[in-house]
This record gives C-alpha cells, sequence and structure tokens, in this order.
C-alpha cells in the first residue's frame, strides 16, 4: 500500500466516524434518566456507542474507498492480485475484536451488579433511609396494580415513589407473562405467573413517567399502561396516608376506587370512572347488555366480574377478560357492583 | 421454463404405459389428492369420534380436538395423493418396488413443476419460487400492519387481527421463507458445486419441498379459523399461547411441525450428499465457501430443531389436552417453555445467516476477482459460529426472570461471538482490496449486505451488553436489530443469490438495469424503514402494539410511508424475474467467469448434472493466478459414467 492510499483511507474514515458522532450527539437518542439505574444505563450506552462508531467508520471506509479505488473498466477482463490471506492481519482482527468485547462485558457486569444491588438495612443501624421501599407489582390482563405492605398493602393503581430512596419492586402476573417497563427508569423486568421477581429503582427525579407493558399479554397489550409519579418524600408520605384513609375500613372502599385501583379503565369505558378505553364492552350500556344477557342489573355485574365467560356480549370474543378478579374481598366487590350499578344508565 | 437439453439416460427399462380412464384417479398426481384428502380426512374424525365415544368423553364431537387431529391427517392425505409414499410404501409392504425410470426426473414442461419430482434442479426452483410466494404475502400482511401503524389509535384492524397479522407476517418470513429460500439455493446449487448428479435422497428431497405449502397454507389457514390467527407472536410464549388463545394457535404449532420436518429432512439430506458425493479430488478443504455454509448449517437445523417441535408439541398438549407443562397453577414452568423454544431459536438465527455468508462470499470473490481472503478461517469460523450458537440462547431471556447468575456467562458468550462473525466481514473488506470489482446486481446486493450486517451486529452488541438489553429489550429497539440482520443481512444474500444463478437455472440472462433499480430501491427503502426503529425503541416504544402514544405518531407516520416504498420494490424483482425468465436473452455457460464446478456445465445443467465426472484439482477461487483451474473434465471417464449405477 502506497502513503498516499492510506492518508485517503484515513481521511474516508475520519469523515465516516465523523458523520456517524454527530448522529450520535445531535439526536435525542435516550429518554431524560430519572433513575440512578437509568443513568449508569446510559453510561454502557456511551460506551459501547464509541466502540461501535469506530468499528463502523473502519469498515465504511474500506467499502466506500475499494468501491471508487477497485472498480473494473467495463468490459474489462482482468483478476486482482493472487492474494490468499495474511496470518498476520488474521490475527489483528481476531485479537482487537476479542478484546474489545471483553471490555465491553466487564463494564456491563460492573453496571449490572451495581443495578442489581438493593441495600438492605444493617442489623446495627436500622436507619431509616438505608431500608428499602418493598411496593408489590402485580400484573394482570391488561392492568397493573402497586401495593405497598408499608403502609397496610395499601392498593394503587399508578405507581408513587419517593424521591432518591432506592425501592424494591416484587413483580409478579396473575395470569400470562407481561413485562414491566419505565423507559425513564431504564429498569425492565418480566412479570411471570407463579413466581416473583425483583428489581432495583432509585428514583432520583421529581416527574410522571409512563408504565408500559412490554411482552405480548393479549388483545389489550397496546393499552396496558399505568403510570410512575416520582414525588418528594414528603409528599409521598401523605399521600400514602390519605390513600390508607379512603380504602380504610371495607365500608369504607368506595366503588370508584376499586374500579380504578383494579385497572378496570385500562379496558373499560365508564363516563363516571372517567374510563375511555375500548377492548372490553362499553360500561356505559350495562342495562341494555344485561337485558340481553337476560338478568337483573346487579345480578348480571356480579357474574360479568366473577365469570366473565358466562355470558359473552355479542362482537367481543371470549376469554378476554380475566377470570382473576373472583378473589376481590367481598366488600371491595359489593361495593364495585352497587358503583356500576347505582351509576348505569 | 427449463429447457431439458439433454435425454434422460437409457436405463433399459421402458417406462409404464400412463393410466386411462377411472384408473388414472389411482395414479399418484393432483386427480387423486381431492379424495385421498377427504379420505384421510374421515380417518382423522373417525378416530377422535371413536376414541371419544368408547371413553365416554362429551361432546363427542369436539371441533377442536378434530382441528388438531385434522391438521396431521389431511396434510398426510395431500402428500400421500401426490404420491410422495408410493415406493417407500410398496417397499414396506413387500410389493415389489418399480425399477427407476427416471420419468420423475427433470423438468420436461411446466406441469413437471406441479407433481412429485426428484431432480434437485427442478427442487430448487420450487422451493424458490414457493418461497417468494410466501415472502409476497407476508410482506402484504407488514404491509398492513404498516398501514395500522401510521397513525395512533386504531384504524383499519381490531387488536385481535393486529396481533394476528404480526404472528403470521413473522412466522411466515422464518419458516416459509428464510430457511427454505436458503434450502431452495442449497439445493439447486450444492450438488453442482461439488460435482454430483444429484443429492443423496432424491425422492426425501422431493418429500421435504411438499411439505413447505402445507406448512405455510396452515399457517395463513389461521387467519379463517374461528377467533382468528394464531395472535401471541411467532415466539409464543406460553402460557398466553397455550391457554388464552383461540383454536388458531394449532395452526401455529402444527405449521411449524410441517416446516421443521421439511427443514431437518432437507439438512440430513445436504449431510449425506455434502459428506459422501463429493467429486474426485473434492476434499472438505477444496469445498466453495457455500458448501462449508450448508454444511454447518444442516448440523444446526438437525441438532436444534427438534427443540422447536418438542416445545410446540408442550403448549399444543396444554392447550387441547389440558395437561400443565407450563401452567403454573398445576405446578408447571412457564420459563421452561422460553428455555426450550430459544434453544432452537437463537440457533435459527445462523440457521437463517450462514448460507447468506456462503453466497456473499461466492459473489464477492467472482466479482472481486480475488481469491477469498484467508479461505480456512472463513471455513473455521463457521463452525465456531456453530458450536458457539448452542451456548447463547439465554441472551433472549435477560429480563425474563430466570436465574440471575446466568445472565453474565450468556453475555460473554454472546459476546465471543461477534469474533468469528467480525473475521468474516474483514475478511470481505480483505477479498474486496485491489480487487478488479464489477458492480452487477448480485455483487451489489453482496455489498449491501455486508454493509447493513454491519450496523445489524453492532446493535446486537448493544443487546447483548446486560443493562443496555434490560433497558430496550422487548421494544423497537430489537425489530429494529432483527430486521437489520434478516433483511439487511439474509434477504440481501437472498436476492445475490438469486440474481447470480438466475442464468445457471433458467437458462437466460436477467435485467441488469432492473436489478440495479431493485436494489438501489430496497437499500434506500430498507434503511428509511428500519433506522429510525432504532430511536422509537430507546425512547419506549414497545413492539407488537396495535397502538401507541401520540408523540410517535410522526415518525411512524414516516415509517409507514418508507415501507410501502420498500414493499413496492419488490414489484421490480417480480416483474425482472418473470419477464427474464420468460424473454431474457440466453444466458452463456459462465456468464460471471467463475471457477466453481456448477459453470463448467451448461445453463441450465445437462439432466444429470455432468456428462464427465469432473476430476477436481485445486482450490475454488484461485482468481489471478496463472492458469490456475478449479476441476477437469477427462473425456475418457464418459465411458465410465455410462456404466455407473443409477441413483
Amino acid at each position: 500500500m502506497r502513503r498516499g492510499s492510506i492518508a485517503q483511507l484515513v481521511g474516508i474514515g475520519i469523515v465516516c466516524g465523523g458523520v456517524a458522532a454527530l448522529v450520535a450527539i445531535f439526536v435525542p437518542w435516550l429518554p431524560d434518566p430519572a433513575s440512578r439505574q437509568a443513568g449508569r444505563i446510559d453510561f454502557v450506552f456511551w460506551f459501547v456507542t464509541v466502540i461501535c462508531i469506530a468499528i463502523f467508520a473502519l469498515v465504511a471506509a474500506v467499502i466506500i474507498y475499494a468501491l471508487v479505488k477497485f472498480r473494473a473498466a467495463p468490459g474489462e477482463d482482468m483478476d486482482g492480485p493472487p492474494i490468499h490471506g495474511h496470518t498476520g492481519l488474521e490475527i489483528v482482527w481476531t485479537a482487537i475484536p476479542a478484546a474489545l468485547v471483553t471490555a465491553i462485558s466487564i463494564v456491563s457486569a460492573i453496571v449490572l451488579a451495581k443495578n442489581d444491588h438493593i441495600p438492605h438495612a444493617s442489623a446495627a443501624a436500622n436507619a431509616e433511609p438505608l431500608k428499602p421501599l418493598v411496593v408489590k407489582v402485580i400484573a394482570q390482563q391488561f392492568a397493573w396494580s402497586f401495593q405497598y405492605p408499608a403502609f397496610g398493602n395499601l392498593t394503587s393503581a399508578t405507581l408513587e415513589l419517593p424521591l432518591e430512596k432506592t425501592v424494591e419492586l416484587r413483580i409478579t402476573s396473575l395470569d400470562v407473562t407481561h413485562s414491566f417497563w419505565v423507559p425513564e427508569f431504564g429498569q425492565k423486568q418480566d412479570a411471570v405467573p407463579g413466581s416473583v421477581n425483583n428489581l432495583a429503582i432509585t428514583p432520583d427525579k421529581v416527574g410522571h413517567y409512563p408504565v408500559i407493558c412490554t411482552e405480548l399479554c393479549g388483545l389489550g397489550h397496546a393499552v396496558m399502561r399505568s403510570r410512575a409519579d416520582v414525588l418528594p418524600a414528603q409528599q409521598f408520605l401523605s399521600w400514602a396516608k390519605g390513600q390508607q384513609k379512603k380504602l380504610g375500613g371495607p365500608a369504607g372502599a368506595s366503588g370508584k376506587a376499586v374500579f380504578a385501583n383494579n385497572g378496570c379503565n385500562s379496558c373499560h369505558t365508564f363516563r363516571p370512572a372517567g374510563a375511555t378505553a375500548k377492548v372490553g364492552p362499553d360500561l356505559d350500556n350495562l342495562k341494555q347488555e344485561a337485558q340481553r344477557a337476560g338478568q337483573p342489573l346487579q345480578q348480571f355485574i356480579h357474574q360479568s366480574i366473577v365469570d366473565p365467560n358466562a355470558y359473552i356480549e355479542p362482537g367481543y370474543p371470549k376469554n378476554v377478560m380475566p377470570t382473576t378478579f373472583s378473589s376481590l374481598p367481598k366488600a371491595q366487590l359489593d361495593s364495585l357492583v352497587a358503583f356500576l350499578a347505582g351509576q348505569a344508565k | 421454463m427449463t429447457a431439458v437439453t439433454h435425454d434422460v439416460h437409457d436405463v433399459h427399462v421402458a417406462p409404464a404405459p400412463p393410466p386411462t380412464g377411472w384408473r388414472r384417479l389411482l395414479a399418484p398426481g393432483w386427480l387423486r389428492v381431492p379424495w385421498m384428502m377427504a379420505l384421510f380426512f374421515g380417518i382423522g374424525a373417525g378416530i377422535v369420534v371413536l376414541v371419544r365415544w368408547a371413553e365416554g368423553w362429551e361432546p363427542i364431537w369436539n371441533g377442536d380436538v378434530i382441528t388438531t387431529v385434522e391438521l396431521t391427517t389431511v396434510p398426510l392425505g395431500f402428500l400421500a395423493g401426490l404420491g410422495g409414499f408410493d415406493y417407500w410404501l410398496r417397499y414396506a409392504s413387500g410389493a415389489p418396488t418399480r425399477p427407476e425410470d427416471h420419468s420423475g426426473h427433470g423438468a420436461r414442461s411446466w406441469r413437471d413443476y406441479f407433481r412429485i419430482n426428484t431432480d434437485h434442479k427442478v427442487i430448487g426452483i420450487q422451493y424458490l419460487v414457493t418461497t417468494i410466494v410466501f415472502f409476497v404475502i407476508a410482506g402484504l400482511l407488514a404491509m398492513l400492519m404498516r398501514a395500522e401503524l401510521a397513525r395512533p389509535g386504531m384504524q383499519f384492524v381490531d387488536n385481535q387481527t393486529f396481533n394476528g397479522l404480526f404472528s403470521v407476517h413473522a412466522a411466515l418470513m422464518i419458516f416459509l421463507f428464510v430457511i427454505p429460500a436458503f434450502a431452495g439455493i442449497g439445493n439447486y446449487v450444492i450438488p453442482l458445486m461439488i460435482g454430483a448428479p444429484d443429492m443423496a435422497f432424491p425422492r426425501l428431497n422431493a418429500l421435504s419441498f411438499w411439505l413447505l405449502p402445507v406448512a405455510g397454507i396452515i399457517m395463513l389457514a389461521s387467519f379463517l379459523a374461528p377467533g382468528g390467527a394464531f395472535a401471541s407472536g411467532w415466539t409464543g410464549y406460553a402460557p398466553l399461547a397455550s391457554v388464552h388463545q383461540p383454536i388458531g394457535a394449532v395452526f401455529f404449532n402444527m405449521g411449524v411441525q410441517w416446516a421443521g420436518a421439511s427443514s431437518i429432512m432437507t439438512a440430513l439430506n445436504f449431510l449425506v450428499t455434502i459428506i459422501t458425493m463429493r467429486a474426485p479430488g473434492m476434499s472438505f478443504w477444496r469445498m466453495p465457501l457455500l458448501v462449508w455454509a450448508n454444511f454447518t448449517t444442516s448440523l444446526l437445523v438437525v441438532i436444534a430443531t427438534p427443540f422447536i417441535a418438542g416445545s410446540q408439541f408442550f403448549v399444543m398438549f396444554d392447550h387441547i389436552m389440558h395437561t400443565d407443562f407450563f401452567n403454573y397453577q398445576a405446578g408447571g414452568y412457564p420459563l421452561g417453555y422460553q428455555h426450550i423454544f430459544w434453544f432452537y431459536s437463537h440457533p435459527a438465527v445462523y440457521i437463517m445467516m450462514l448460507p447468506g455468508f456462503g453466497i456473499a462470499s461466492e459473489v464477492i470473490s467472482v466479482m472481486a476477482r480475488k481469491p477469498i481472503f484467508g479461505y480456512r478461517l472463513m471455513a473455521l469460523s463457521l463452525l465456531a459460529i456453530l458450536v458457539l450458537g448452542f451456548s447463547v440462547w439465554a441472551h433472549h431471556m435477560f429480563v425474563a426472570g430466570m436465574a440471575s447468575w446466568l445472565r453474565v456467562p450468556m453475555m460473554v458468550t454472546s459476546m465471543v461471538i461477534a469474533v468469528p462473525t467480525g473475521i468474516k466481514v474483514f475478511s470481505w473488506l480483505a477479498t474486496l482490496w485491489e480487487g478488479r470489482i464489477h458492480f452487477y446486481t448480485p455483487m451489489l446486493f453482496a455489498l449491501g449486505f455486508i454493509s447493513m450486517f454491519v450496523i445489524g451486529g453492532l446493535s446486537g452488541i448493544y443487546l447483548a451488553a446486560v443493562p443496555i438489553d434490560i433497558h430496550v429489550s422487548d421494544t423497537y429497539f430489537v425489530v429494529a436489530h432483527i430486521h437489520y440482520v434478516l433483511f439487511g443481512g439474509s434477504l440481501f444474500t437472498i436476492f445475490a443469490g438469486i440474481y447470480f444463478w438466475f442464468p445457471k437455472m433458467t437458462g437466460r440472462m436477467y435485467d441488469e438495469r432492473l436489478g440495479k433499480l431493485h436494489f438501489w430501491l430496497t437499500f434506500i427503502g430498507f434503511n428509511l424503514t428500519f433506522f429510525p426503529m432504532h430511536w422509537l425503541g430507546i425512547q419506549g416504544m414497545p413492539r407488537r402494539v396495535a397502538d401507541y402514544v401520540p408523540r410517535f405518531a410522526d415518525l411512524n407516520m414516516f415509517i409507514s410511508l418508507a415501507s410501502f416504498g420498500l414493499g413496492a420494490s419488490t414489484l421490480v424483482f417480480l416483474y425482472n424475474m418473470i419477464k427474464s425468465w420468460r424473454f431474457g436473452p440466453a444466458a452463456p455457460q459462465n456468464p460471471w467467469h467463475s471457477l466453481t464446478l456448477e459453470w463448467q456445465v451448461s445453463s441450465p445443467p445437462p439432466i444429470f448434472n455432468f456428462d464427465e465426472i469432473p476430476q477436481v484439482i485445486g482450490n475454488p477461487y484461485e482468481y489471478g493466478v496463472p492458469g490456475a483451474r478449479h476441476a477437469v473434465f477427462n473425456g475418457d471417464r464418459e465411458v465410465e459414467l455410462e456404466e455407473a449405477p443409477v441413483r
């Protein structure tokens, strides 16, 4: 190879790498991180990106250079030089990629260990700030619910989190496999029926973020969303206390709260509850539907919740409404039925 | 159509006279198919009714169970009617076997492509045409998906249909297009490349082809099943696929069985052919790299495919027979499905990629007029990918909740695969270096393949790094990645292979200008469609959704428009293929001045490939070496061939 051709090759490589770097820097690729874990993931992302841009620039430069310089003239009938290989080169392009992927693996393994880490209270200092907040995440078709054992198993349809405190999510599912993801937290974990998977999140930015199901779970998969709210610690405490009061005794369980906390609104339309989803039948028409089923309204609603396949509204498939609501506590079930029947038109 | 220029060899057996009158209904062929299918339908329904009656199970006529059984028996009736089993049944029943008169070998008219044919060249073309039909259908399903995704909210289809669309799209593209299209190219080219008169088991070869339309029609028919098509993705994760699906799910379970059986039989055929039927002098280290690639791919297929067959049977048993393999309430293990499934489906990625590596090596070496750089390391890296490919399956499961200690070892093995893959890419680049490059359409697709596959490989590094994978798995980033490796990788090499061997297969040249137009439209449309998906995924758009948040609306509209352009580019390809096959100028024997054996015979080749047995005397890629030859033909050997036992 001549000196000039090396210079040209390097030039093309710098241009290609530069363009790729501009695309990497000026397109806002990553969501704004809102947790410590997401910040670390972003570091791995940029570490890999730098290496990938270098490899991309090298490959692109060689291809472009070859396209321009080694083009055969039309109708030309000549062969290239019979070069069969070069042991030195082959060792180099085996060893360098091996070294690069080793480096990426090491960085990834360290970050993974840090992101998995949940600080547990030591026996010596049972200090409140060190204790992780445990939240049980329960997924079902097609709704999320979040339980706070520290607050008397308070259940919420949105995930409320205190700022700067490591949260241990214990994720499970009642029916099929779902997956819990908040893009701004960077962390994701499948919700598998029959087992509990843990996930650590340390929110470090106040705000509202989407909770998304990323594992195909059936008809309503696309709308299986909720919201994660990161609140300053004091605000979080007052939210939790307030909710506890609202859902306090069995008599106080208002149907509207049960409706919201069990994610009914992620599939149904029901104006009194502000629900507008269209996966399942429109609950604003409950009276007509009960007539079609030939049952009294109250009985029809109760049956449709605990045994949804008993009557299927025409135009909707079977086996979509989960059967898991039959395990709702009786008081909550009754107030839900009362709420639906009372507000139905 | 293939013009047959050589007569069938005289084997001293007069062919049986064709049957006449009602006896034609008994002869293998399309007249026997309808009543055989009806008969086997009756047998299937009879078995179910009889068993249920004997056991006292109500109702005796159970639609779901009968459908499941019929998906086994009716295809058997179809194959039996067509004549797929005649020879073996006769042999197995002790009746005297019919002497082989080669009436089922070679194509004399277009009708010969529509029956059981034992000629690997006919079968190769049958494979390619069939797979392209399914490619077009699966592509149209993708167009419907993109139409729905152009705006947020629901416009054209409902949720069940949408989930069916992407499930069938993926299943057809994988099981009915990419895997069998490579098998088709291999079927045509491999026996010629190694100097063999045919595959080792021509009747088995014919049967493996006819299983494909069966599998494809079963998968498509699921749209007609009550409740709609299977809608749990091509991955069919249990328990969603096993208890929460309409009967359409069984069509997927059974379609995979038929397609899987087809690829296992083809792979065994390739292995035996390559191991035992190489021409004199064709040592393993003189085999063209496409032969090496098909050899490794076939090993992958025979080792891995039984796992997906098993996983689909388990799911089907859970669904129909109410077993509890994946039912956690009865002690089943939902993650078990994912482990078994990916133990096939990760190697399947290489089943869909290694033959493409082989095609790229052939095209690049011939069209750069240089020996392939580092031939032995190229072959060894295929074997390295084969071995490593079985140690990485759980990188699909980093967020699945499997044992957390398993993640780092799986990350390391996944990363290590980048090394043999990198060797291949760098060796192709070194082959280009100082070559005399001819930019014919196959070369454009081969170079497009390298550049797109590098992007797909680099996004694979992101996905192998566990912390990044946790963020992007199950998002559009994954959709972008798999399309860069399967579309930019596999499909580009399939196109390269089709254009490259088109003159050999049809005896005619394709239209070079249309070929180049096809390449540029595909290349540009592909990048506009799939590159933006990386951003969508990282930002928070999950995959397999019909509806999404409004902030992704504009980019999705852009992607949909680009994808329609990409779809339209296929029309250029189809027009070129059909027009050139019918009216193209006659192709010379060796239009690319290649050294490998398939180009040393006429286009299309004689019915038994070689009138003389070639003697391999050198390496296949000795471009630029003065006077070098890969093989010589010895006129004296003609007598020997005439006396050789007929296969």
